[in-house]
């Protein structure tokens, strides 16, 4: 059960995402039939397997909201600001009570009440003079005699193995006693002799006659859950209640899968035209269906697919050593045998990396909703923007980026726009505009989040700057300076704390989250015409562009974003420097000696090379033997034992079967750093 | 009741181990070792062993005996141990592997409480098997303490 429990709640947490876009897309386009529908089918998808798995109040809850856009779909109501305001409420409250540890807690528990009220008040504000009679609130259809009626042949067959999903058929027999009058008939012939008997075997079906003043998409509806996993057929018999009608009682009685013409004999009224329609209707309906439940995708733990990155990489240091071998016998069918291997080893690899990752749209709804709420507090109007949003992301990083995209969205929305007459003073359209961008770039992926409004005014931060004391007052910032100024720690421009953006995390802050994800964040601006934030990120951290770099017999690999540049040097140069200061290209630049810090015995070979790392918006010097070239690579964990060990970010598995350590130059610089500090201070 | 519990035996200098043999997954040979830097002299460094990294530690190190010197007899055992709630990998360079046993909970005596204070918590007990005096370890324990330890009898 708690495994049921479980996808339950990974499926409601789909839904309720699916169901928070809905909504938004339903603010641009309220007459959108399908989205109202859509939201319709979350509603009652939520309700139904919310009370098959306990969630009682999720249950309840959607079983309003459902009546209401059950209501909008029949044009009984319509689509308002309020409505749709009750809606998103609604989407965080399920959130909530979908999440256990809170969903019982007094803040809950009290939203719950309130919304509910606030949905019973919506549902009875409005209501057209005709009352209609809604067969879910009222348990008992109270059948007045204007209706027009129809009556329904039901043959539903569970298949044998229904019980495997929780379901149970004679729920969803129960439900048709909601719609009107039904005569149901239980075909018990295929229970076998107790002795064969398995429980968890469903050897029951049913015929039903049903006669109702709802329309065929309503019976259907009531089989949502069990579609997949039955064989049903619904028909229209006849256009007037026949449920009386005793021919086709005891021929029920008598016999089983009857022949529906033989049925429709009975009945002399029958409109045969509508008939042909009403079936029409059903198969369309169906065919729709299906391909709507054609299963595009599936759902795979986590953990498998890192096991199976294992395995795909494992094959790939199985078909390095393969090439070392095949090139020291030098067999040209060997050879050939090699290389067929690589090619596809390769394509395995690629599309082994593809699966782990997902599209960004996962977290861009969010951000949807955070513009609209936020704009609305400040009193501003913007519209969101997205591109590229199908671009993939290892979904470890999407977690890591998502709430620095938050705070940048954020600053947007308070510090970049302006309200709108100062938009209109400045003749700009009065709707402000935020946009965001995403595509890949080699092996990363950059995402853009610009705005158009008021930008950077580089005299408020020179002034700010002078105030910090972090530069003297007649000093010129340029641009480049006011870029890297921006992400010193503790640096803001604003005027005023707001309580929406808080202190606001600074951008230095965003740029270490940025860090962790081995990523870049940059800055672009123009006074009055908006500001254009970029992260670069690499695609997944399993992989790494990295340079393969020597000390001795010790391989290393530096990841390429870090570096700078690359410049061959003199040992002899670089032991004559200052404090170990290097001139490069006529940029002071620190440096550290590798095979000193690494404690590596051996000569250093005269010539060296100098690999500049970008540091703290600065260059940083690391010294190797040589640099041995380019390497993507797989990225892999050194294991807990190594935990407190930051400077080296993984390891990875030479074509030799070795192990390189890949360092992560961030760390290791502010370690080297630290400890340069201290030998001064001793 | 479990009557018996199976335990492989390692060699470090002159005294013989014993550990949980469901904590051991692998034995491994000798395979070049690539060194952290920076790390405690005890921990030798990453292995290659099919596609995953493993660190290998100098179980003679870390039970305050003098380096291990690799000879053909020097293995690598793969113990899978608890670290801060995460099952993680760790090879356990030792002089030699020895056997599989079965002991009987029985047999296996408390550890005796003379010599090192590590002991009564890394030693789960101790027993004979012909002239051979044995200890059993607590395999977790001796791999997630970070200190060295010193066993002596």
């Amino acid at each position: 059960m708690e495994n049921f429990i479980k996808k339950f709640i990974e499926e409601a947490t789909d839904l309720i995402n699916a169901l928070e876009e809905s909504v938004l897309s339903l603010e641009d386009r309220p007459e959108d039939k399908e989205l109202i529908n859509e939201v319709f089918r979350i509603m009652h998808s939520l309700k139904g397997s919310g009370a098959m798995f306990g969630f009682d109040k999720i249950s309840d809850f959607t079983h309003n909201m459902e009546n209401i856009y059950d209501e909008v779909r029949n044009s009984e109501k319509q689509i308002t600001k309020k409505l749709l305001d009750i809606t998103l409420h609604s989407v965080d409250h399920l959130r909530n009570l979908l999440n256990v540890n809170i969903a019982e807690s007094k803040e809950v528990v009290q939203k719950h009440e309130e919304l509910n009220r606030k949905i019973e008040e919506f549902l009875k504000s409005g209501r057209t003079e005709k009352q209609k009679t809604d067969t879910r609130i009222n348990q008992q259809t109270t059948i007045t005699s204007g209706e027009q009626f129809a009556s329904y042949y039901i043959f539903f067959e569970p298949n044998s193995d229904i019980f495997d999903n929780g379901a149970n058929p004679l729920y969803t027999v129960d439900d048709l006693y909601e719609l009107g009058e039904c005569k149901v008939f239980a075909r018990t012939e295929k229970i076998p002799h107790l002795g064969k008997y398995d429980y968890s075997t469903c050897y029951i079906y049913w015929e039903i006659i049903l006669q109702t003043s709802l329309d065929i998409y309503e019976i259907e509806d009531v089989f949502m859950f069990v579609e997949d996993d039955c064989k049903l057929k619904i028909q229209k018999i006849s256009d007037t209640k026949i449920i009386n009608n005793k021919n086709i009682i005891d021929a029920l009685s008598k016999e089983t899968k009857i022949d529906i013409s033989k049925l429709k004999s009975f009945v002399t009224d029958i409109v045969v035209d509508n008939i042909v329609d009403e079936e029409k209707k059903v198969s369309d309906k169906i065919k729709k269906f299906k391909q709507e439940s054609e299963i595009t995708s599936i759902r795979i733990a986590t953990e498998k697919i890192d096991q199976y990155i294992n395995l795909v990489s494992e094959l790939v240091s199985a078909h390095a050593s393969l090439k070392l071998f095949s090139t020291k016998i030098n067999n040209s069918e060997l050879n050939e045998i090699a290389e067929n291997i690589g090619n596809i080893t390769e394509e395995i690899r690629d599309n082994a990396f593809n699966i782990s990752l997902i599209p960004i749209e996962n977290t861009i709804v969010r951000f949807r909703r955070l513009v609209r709420d936020l704009s609305a507090g400040f009193g501003k109007n913007i519209e969101f923007v997205t591109e590229g949003t199908d671009t993939r992301i290892d979904k470890t990083l999407l977690q890591i980026i998502t709430e620095p995209l938050m705070h940048i969205i954020r600053n947007c929305v308070d510090h970049g726009i302006e309200k709108e007459n100062e938009r209109i003073a400045l003749g700009k359209p009065p709707k402000g505009k935020i946009f965001l961008r995403a595509y890949h770039s080699g092996s990363n992926v950059h995402i853009e989040v610009s705005d158009d409004g008021k930008g950077i005014d580089i005299n408020k931060v020179t002034k700010k700057a002078v105030e910090r004391g972090l530069i003297n007052f007649n000093v010129v910032l340029s641009k480049e300076d006011v870029k890297n100024m921006i992400f010193t720690p503790g640096f803001s421009t604003t005027d005023k704390v707001s309580d929406i953006s808080g202190r606001g995390v600074g951008m230095d802050i965003l740029k270490r989250k940025i860090a962790e994800a081995r990523g870049d964040i940059d800055i672009d601006f123009e006074k009055n015409k908006g500001t254009k934030i970029t992260l670069k990120i690499p695609i997944t951290l399993a992989m790494i562009d990295g340079l393969l770099v020597k000390i001795g017999e010790s391989l290393y690999i530096v990841q390429l974003m870090a570096i700078s540049k690359i410049t061959d040097i003199f040992y002899s140069e670089l032991k004559k420097t200052k404090k170990n200061v290097a001139v490069i290209d006529g940029e002071q630049i620190p440096f550290y000696f590798m095979r000193e810090e690494f404690e590596i015995s051996g000569e250093y070979p005269e010539e060296n090379k100098f690999l500049a790392i970008k540091y703290k918006n600065k260059n940083v010097g690391l010294v190797f033997d040589s640099v041995v070239g380019e390497y993507q690579t797989v990225l892999k964990s050194i294991g807990k034992l190594y935990k407190d060990h930051e400077m080296i970010a993984g390891a990875t598995i030479l074509g030799d079967g070795t192990v390189a350590l890949v360092l992560d130059t961030n760390k290791l610089i502010t370690k080297f750093s630290d400890k340069g500090q201290q030998r001064i201070r001793n | 009741m479990k009557e018996k519990q199976t335990y492989l035996t390692f060699v470090l200098g002159n005294e013989i181990f014993a550990a949980d043999i469901r904590k051991a997954t692998n034995i491994i040979e000798v395979l070049p070792i690539t060194k952290v830097p920076r790390s405690p002299e005890y921990m030798k460094g990453v292995i290659n062993v099919r596609g995953i990294v493993l660190p290998v530690i100098d179980t003679r190190m870390k039970f305050g005996m003098s380096p291990i010197k690799i000879t053909k007899n020097t293995v690598i055992i793969n113990f899978n141990i608890d670290i801060e709630g995460e099952q993680s990998d760790v090879g356990a360079l030792v002089d030699a592997p020895g056997t599989v046993i079965d002991i009987s909970d029985k047999d296996i005596s408390p550890p005796p409480h003379i010599g090192a204070k590590y002991k009564s918590e890394l030693v789960i007990g101790t027993f004979k098997i012909k002239d051979d005096f044995i200890m059993l370890l607590d395999i977790n324990k001796v791999f997630t303490l970070d200190e060295l330890l010193e066993i002596k009898i």
